[in-house]
């Protein structure tokens, strides 16, 4: 009985997922999807998503990286109050984190950026900033899981054997952590591509500038333009079970533990 | 000069705990889980912090980052690097110390002669049984021509058969390298297998150091008493050389008999739980069997010890109280000794 229930629920999971997707072909003529999908704006929105979505990644990784190595072998000052911090992310409303990041920008710091000629506010930048903010947290939480699973002893191994600290780091602990980290990219790419609530916040809504693939959606939504929308999404999902299948192949990081 | 001295080394449960090893000297580490003997292994690879001092050749080390220490340390759960083939694994620390390719290829390749890894050479640690396991880490920890090294159970994870022959080899390649070795077990045979000198670690000091013999029949305190099992001791007055690789020996009008090792025996120690005590004439020849009477039982919780009067010997066996219940044993009766060849302990007399 428990069991019959246990699968109820699964499947129900399932449906009201699949319901959703397959709600979007009661959208679907034919002729109208292709104009959609090869049309400039839609082109503009893809592309953008994914050049900020990718240098982001990137960047979230170059910092993630150390900072997680750093939280999950060392003990050191205020360690625990930045660990709580990579969450901040995760549990407040992206468009709050978009607030923080607008409000930082009318600080002196904030003004000093602004009139060294980098303009945030309603630009391509902006959009890097407000994915980086959201992303950073996540992507070092990840890694941070996949090192706290290297076991010591293999570092300590080393060290044993004449590698210092840096050599241990890229000699055993990157080598181990590879998959995870690549798994980690992933989703911080999915993460960065969909994101929307800080990027409108920070970067606006203009068509063929700032329009990234969720703000697409939104502003198709908002025009009542339900089969612009309808295509959006299906690339969005399309792109989503892609990246899926990539961590679950790059996913297997206990595969040597 | 000591290759190793510690002085006053405290941490968890280590209290100015203090130790020499000469040059080229094997000395084991001996006593019960928690005893800190891992953590002292850990002290002297510097991979942990501590107080005290470690000197390495009179060098103080206390400063010295592990990587720059120079000891070899074979991990207790070996540590085999998961992404690296056996050869790889073996080369590591030459080649983080940018040992020559022709010179790094040589040296990885004597220690997989001298440990007979050679069909591994490709393969991953996930494709190794525990043996091998055992031996390509031994490899690895050998190969970095260091002087100094650490073993923590070297043999723990073996069968006895692989793990005593594995310790005569280990013992015979560190003597041939010249390697100063300060190993940890809980086995105290196999200790006396490998080292040069034993130390009994009892409540975070070395209750005692000293050869094998020494700790055997000169414990210096009842904590070494009862972790050598508080042996029996026999002086043996003669020592007769069988045609069969034996010696028979007589000590106090028993005659034993002993695997001859080209040495005249003097004393003989045999563990209490070695001992067999049967109500009934066992089977089979009558090597080492006794007849002898009980003058004194003492229960201890679930194991009772049984004196018994044997020739002029007054040994002590180790049995389980529901044993000697099911027996029925009394004061005076007459009872079968056996004593297990095996496991017999002869020291030459100085």
């Amino acid at each position: 009985m428990f069991r019959r229930l246990t699968i109820f629920f699964c499947l129900l999971t399932f449906f009201i997922y699949g319901g959703l997707i397959a709600s979007l072909f009661y959208f679907y003529s034919g002729g109208l999807f292709l104009g959609i999908l090869t049309s400039d704006r839609l082109l503009f929105s893809l592309r953008l998503s994914v050049i900020t979505a990718t240098i982001v990644s990137i960047v979230s990784l170059f910092f993630a990286i150390p900072a997680a190595y750093g939280l999950s072998r060392y003990r050191f000052f205020g360690r625990q109050l930045i660990d709580t911090m990579l969450e901040l992310p995760m549990i407040i409303s992206p468009v709050a984190l978009g607030a923080l990041i607008l409000i930082s920008l009318n600080t002196p710091f904030g003004t000093f950026i602004q009139k060294r000629g980098i303009e945030i506010i309603f630009t391509f930048y902006g959009i890097l900033v407000a994915q980086f903010v959201t992303t950073l947290g996540i992507t070092t939480r990840l890694i941070k899981t996949v090192m706290d699973e290297i076991p010591v002893r293999y570092e300590e191994a080393a060290k044993t054997l004449g590698a210092s600290p840096l050599k241990v780091f890229f000699t055993i602990t990157l080598p181990l952590s590879k998959k995870g980290i690549i798994a980690s990219g992933i989703l911080t790419w999915a993460k960065a591509l969909g994101e929307f609530g800080a990027t409108i916040t920070v970067a606006g809504s203009m068509a063929m500038k700032t329009e990234t693939l969720p703000i697409a959606i939104f502003m198709r939504l908002a025009g009542a333009d339900i089969e612009g929308a309808a295509v959006h999404v299906l690339i969005l999902i399309g792109i989503g079970i892609l990246i899926l299948y990539g961590v679950r192949v790059f996913g297997l990081w206990r595969g040597y533990t | 000069m000591p290759r190793i001295e510690l002085r006053n080394i405290s941490k968890f449960v280590l209290k100015n705990l203090n130790l020499t090893v000469e040059e080229g000297e094997i000395v084991a580490l001996i006593g019960p889980n928690g005893a800190g003997k891992s953590t002292l292994l850990n002290i002297i690879a510097g991979l942990i912090d501590y107080e005290g001092e470690v000197y390495f050749d009179g060098v103080n080390m206390n400063r010295t980052p592990p990587h720059r220490r120079g000891v070899g340390y074979l991990f207790q759960d070996l540590a085999l690097f998961p992404h690296l083939n056996v050869f790889d694994n073996i080369s590591y620390g030459l080649k983080i110390k940018r040992v020559d390719g022709a010179i790094r290829e040589k040296r990885v390749n004597e220690m997989i002669d001298a440990l007979r890894i050679g069909k591994l050479k490709d393969r991953y640690p996930a494709n190794l049984s525990g043996g091998e396991k055992q031996r390509v880490a031994i490899a690895r920890t050998l190969a970095p021509f260091y002087n100094i090294v650490l073993l923590d159970e070297p043999t723990a994870s073996l069968d006895g058969q692989t793990g005593k022959y594995l310790r005569f080899e280990l013992r015979s390649l560190l003597k041939k390298l010249g390697i100063t070795a300060i190993l940890v077990t809980h086995d105290l045979m196999g200790a006396e297998e490998i080292a040069d000198r034993i130390a009994i670690i009892h409540q975070g000091r070395v209750e005692q150091i000293g050869r094998p013999e020494d700790i055997f029949f000169n414990p210096a305190s009842q904590a070494v008493k009862e972790f050598t099992g508080t042996p029996n001791i026999l002086n043996c007055e003669s020592c007769l050389v069988l045609t069969s690789g034996l010696v028979e020996t007589v000590c106090n009008g028993m005659k034993i008999i002993l695997p001859y090792e080209g040495a005249s025996i003097k004393k003989i120690a045999i563990p209490p739980h070695d001992i067999y005590i049967s109500d009934k004439k066992p089977p089979g020849p009558a090597l080492n069997r006794y007849t002898g009477e009980i003058f004194e039982i003492i229960p201890i919780g679930s194991i009772s010890r049984i004196g018994v009067l044997v020739g002029g010997n007054r040994l002590y066996a180790e049995m389980l109280t529901d044993t000697v219940d099911e027996m029925g044993l009394k004061l005076g009766q007459s009872v079968h000794v056996i004593v297990k060849l095996r496991r017999l302990k002869h020291f030459e007399a100085e």
